[in-house]
C-alpha cells in the first residue's frame, strides 16, 4: 500500500520545476542572492551562489526539500559530452536511519508509508542528521527543528500527488503505489538498455530496505551523488554495543584484580612480619 | 567516493563536554562502586571520595544536554511523548536509550553521594543529612550495584552513539568509539578521584599507588584501542591526520594524554611514595588528554 515516487532522471531536462513547486506548496523560504563587490570584478557577485553548473542550491537543506543536480559529463574542449539531471529528495527508506535515531518520536512513518517529522515533537538533538546515509534531513535555526520532503503528507492524504510529480512536465518524476511504479520502472529501464544505454540502472529496489522514493539513473549511483552501498546505521547497532559491554566487563575485571591482589599481597606480608 | 552525509553541527562545549564530563563522573563511580563490593576496608576513603565527585559532575550534563538543543523546553519530549501521553523510549536509537539511563545514574549517584557524606565525606552539610534520613531504608548496595550498571552505560554509550550513524569517520570507526570512551572514562575517573585525594591530602599511600596502577592499565588500553581505531578506519582517518584536529588528538590526547602521564608513572616508580608533584602532574595530563580525545573524535567526524 505504500505510495511512492519514481524519478526518471533520462527524461529529466532540468527545468527546476520541482523545486520551485516543492516550496510553494510547503511554503518554504527561498534563499535570496547576496550580492557584493569583490576585488577586480566589474560586476557585483553573489557569494552564496555555488558556481556549479546551473546548481545555486547545491544541496538538500532546511529550505530545499528538493534538488536537481547538474552532472556536466563533457570532453576537455566541450565539443562532445552530456548532461545529466536528476531531482533529488527524501527517499523515505522502508527502514530510515533518520526515524530509528529519533528519540522523541518526532519521526515518524505514516499509514502510506511516508517519513514524516511532527514539528511539535521535534526537539532539535540533531541526532537524526548523521544517521540519515543520504545527507537529506537538515536543521533550521529558526524553527529549531529538522525538516525535509513530507511526500507531501497533507496532499497525499487527500487524493492529491505530490507537488513536485504534479508540476513535472516531462513525467521524469511520478508519484503513485511503489508496486506500480516498480512495473513502469522496470518497462523503461528494459527500452533504455535495447536502444544502448548499458549503464542504465535502478537505484532503490534494495537500498535501505527498499526505498518509496526510487531512481532510473543513465550512469552509475556516485556520478548523481548518491552512495553505492548506504548502510542503514542502526543495522550495527548490536555489535558495536556488545563490543562496549565486553570492555566494559574487561576494565571492571581490571579494576577488581588491580585493587584486590594487592591490597591481598600486603595483608600476606603483614601477617608474615 | 565517501557518501555524502550531512554534520549535525553539534557544539564542542556541549555535546564534547558532555561527553567528557559524563565520562569522568561515570569512571569516578564505577571505580568507587567496585571498590566497594569488591575491596577491602582500606579503600573506603577511595570510594567516599569518587562518589563525591562524581554526583557534581554530572549535574553539570543535562544544562550541556539542553543548551544544544535546538528546542530547549522541549527536553522532556525525550522521556514522555506527547501525542499519545505515555513515557517513550526508543530502543534503536542510543541517543533514547542513553538520557534514560543517565536519568537513573544521576539518581544512583546522588544516593551514593549522601551516603559518603553521612558516612563523613567533606560535604556533611545538615540539609544533605536530613535528606539522605528520608532515603536510609534503601539498602546502598542496590544502588551502588544499579549506579555502577549505569555509570559503565554512561561512560560507553556515548561511543556508540556517535558510531552508529552514516558520517564516513563515525561509521569507519565503528564498533571502538564505544571501548575508547570506557577506557578513558576510567583513567579520567581515577586521575580525578586522585586530584580530590591529594587535595584534601587522604590519600592513603597504598589505596594510591593501587589507583595510580589501574589508571596505567586503562591508559594502556585506550592507547591500543586507539590503534586499533586507525587501523580499522584506513584511509577515513584523514580528519584526524591534519588540521587542528589532527593537533588536538595527537599532542593532545595521544602524547600529554596518555604517553606523557605514562612515562611520569614510569619515571616516579621508584618503591615507596610516589611523589605528589609527579602524581598530581600526571593526573593532571590525563584529565586534559580526555578532553582532547572528546573534542578531537567527535568535531573532526563533523568536518
Amino acid at each position: 500500500m505504500a505510495k511512492g515516487m519514481f524519478v526518471d532522471t533520462s527524461i529529466c531536462t532540468g527545468c527546476k520545476a520541482c523545486q520551485v513547486a516543492c516550496k510553494e506548496w510547503n511554503g518554504i523560504a527561498g534563499e535570496p542572492a547576496h550580492f557584493h563587490k569583490v576585488p577586480n570584478r566589474p560586476y557585483e557577485v553573489a557569494f552564496n551562489f555555488t558556481g556549479n553548473s546551473y546548481d545555486n542550491t547545491g544541496k538538500l537543506s532546511s529550505t530545499d526539500w528538493r534538488h536537481v543536480r547538474f552532472i556536466e559529463q563533457f570532453n576537455e574542449n566541450r565539443s562532445d559530452g552530456r548532461w545529466l539531471f536528476s531531482s533529488d529528495s527524501c527517499k523515505h527508506c522502508n527502514d530510515a536511519g533518520c526515524l530509528n535515531a529519533c528519540p522523541v518520536k518526532a519521526i515518524v512513518r505514516t499509514d502510506m508509508g511516508n517519513v514524516f517529522v511532527q514539528d511539535d515533537v521535534c526537539i532539535g538533538c540533531k541526532y537524526c542528521i548523521p544517521s540519515c546515509p543520504y545527507g537529506v534531513i537538515s536543521f533550521s535555526e529558526q524553527t529549531g527543528t529538522v525538516h525535509k520532503c513530507t511526500l507531501c503528507n497533507d496532499r497525499i492524504h487527500n487524493g492529491l500527488g505530490t507537488a513536485c510529480a504534479k508540476a513535472c512536465p516531462t513525467g521524469s518524476i511520478t508519484f503513485g503505489e511503489v508496486e506500480d511504479l516498480k512495473k513502469k520502472a522496470d518497462v523503461r529501464l528494459a527500452q533504455l538498455q535495447a536502444l544502448g544505454h548499458a549503464n542504465a540502472n535502478i537505484y532503490g529496489y534494495y537500498e535501505a530496505g527498499g526505498l518509496n522514493v526510487f531512481y532510473l539513473f543513465l550512469d552509475r549511483p556516485a556520478v548523481y551523488g548518491q552512495p553505492e552501498h548506504p548502510v542503514v546505521p542502526q543495522r550495527r547497532l548490536f555489535k558495536s554495543a556488545a563490543v562496549t559491554v565486553l570492555t566494559a566487563i574487561a576494565v571492571a575485571a581490571a579494576a577488581i584484580v588491580s585493587f584486590r591482589e594487592r591490597g591481598m599481597k600486603k595483608n600476606d606480608e603483614e601477617v608474615k612480619s | 567516493m565517501i557518501p555524502e552525509t550531512q554534520a549535525p553541527h553539534w557544539e564542542w562545549y556541549y555535546i564534547a563536554m558532555y561527553f567528557y564530563i559524563g565520562g569522568i563522573s561515570a569512571g569516578a563511580y564505577f571505580i568507587g562502586s567496585l571498590l566497594e563490593f569488591f575491596g577491602n576496608k582500606r579503600y573506603h576513603e577511595l570510594s567516599r571520595t569518587a562518589y563525591t565527585i562524581a554526583f557534581p559532575l554530572i549535574c553539570i550534563t543535562p544544562i550541556l544536554l539542553i543548551a544544544d538543543l535546538g528546542r530547549p523546553v522541549r527536553f522532556w519530549h525525550l522521556f514522555f511523548y506527547t501525542k499519545a501521553g505515555i513515557p517513550y523510549m526508543n530502543l534503536t536509537s542510543p541517543l533514547s536509550v542513553g538520557t534514560w539511563a543517565l536519568l537513573i545514574y544521576s539518581g544512583m549517584s546522588f544516593l551514593s553521594f549522601l551516603n559518603a557524606q553521612a558516612a563523613g565525606g567533606p560535604l556533611a552539610y545538615p540539609l544533605l543529612e536530613k535528606v539522605h534520613s528520608l532515603a536510609r531504608r534503601i539498602p546502598h548496595r542496590i544502588y551502588a550495584l544499579t549506579g555502577s550498571f549505569f555509570g559503565f552505560f554512561v561512560a560507553g554509550y556515548t561511543g556508540v552513539l556517535v558510531n552508529t550513524t552514516a558520517r564516513p569517520l563515525w561509521a569507519a570507526t565503528d564498533p571502538l568509539f564505544g571501548p575508547i570512551f570506557i577506557a578513558s572514562a576510567a583513567s579520567t575517573g581515577a586521575a580525578a578521584i586522585a586530584l580530590a585525594m591529594l587535595r584534601r591530602k587522604t590519600a592513603a599511600d597504598e589505596a594510591f599507588s593501587q589507583l595510580g596502577s589501574f589508571d596505567r592499565i586503562a591508559m594502556i588500553l585506550e592507547l591500543l584501542l586507539i590503534i586499533a581505531m586507525l587501523l580499522v578506519a584506513g584511509q577515513y582517518t584523514a580528519p584526524l591526520t591534519k588540521g587542528v584536529y589532527a593537533v588536538l588528538f595527537w599532542g593532545g590526547a595521544v602524547v600529554l594524554g596518555i604517553l606523557a602521564p605514562l612515562g611520569l608513572h614510569w619515571y616516579g616508580r621508584k618503591p615507596g611514595e610516589p611523589a605528589t608533584s609527579i602524581v598530581t602532574m600526571a593526573a593532571l595530563l590525563v584529565l586534559f588528554g580526555g578532553a582532547m580525545l572528546r573534542i578531537s573524535l567527535v568535531q573532526a567526524g563533523q568536518l
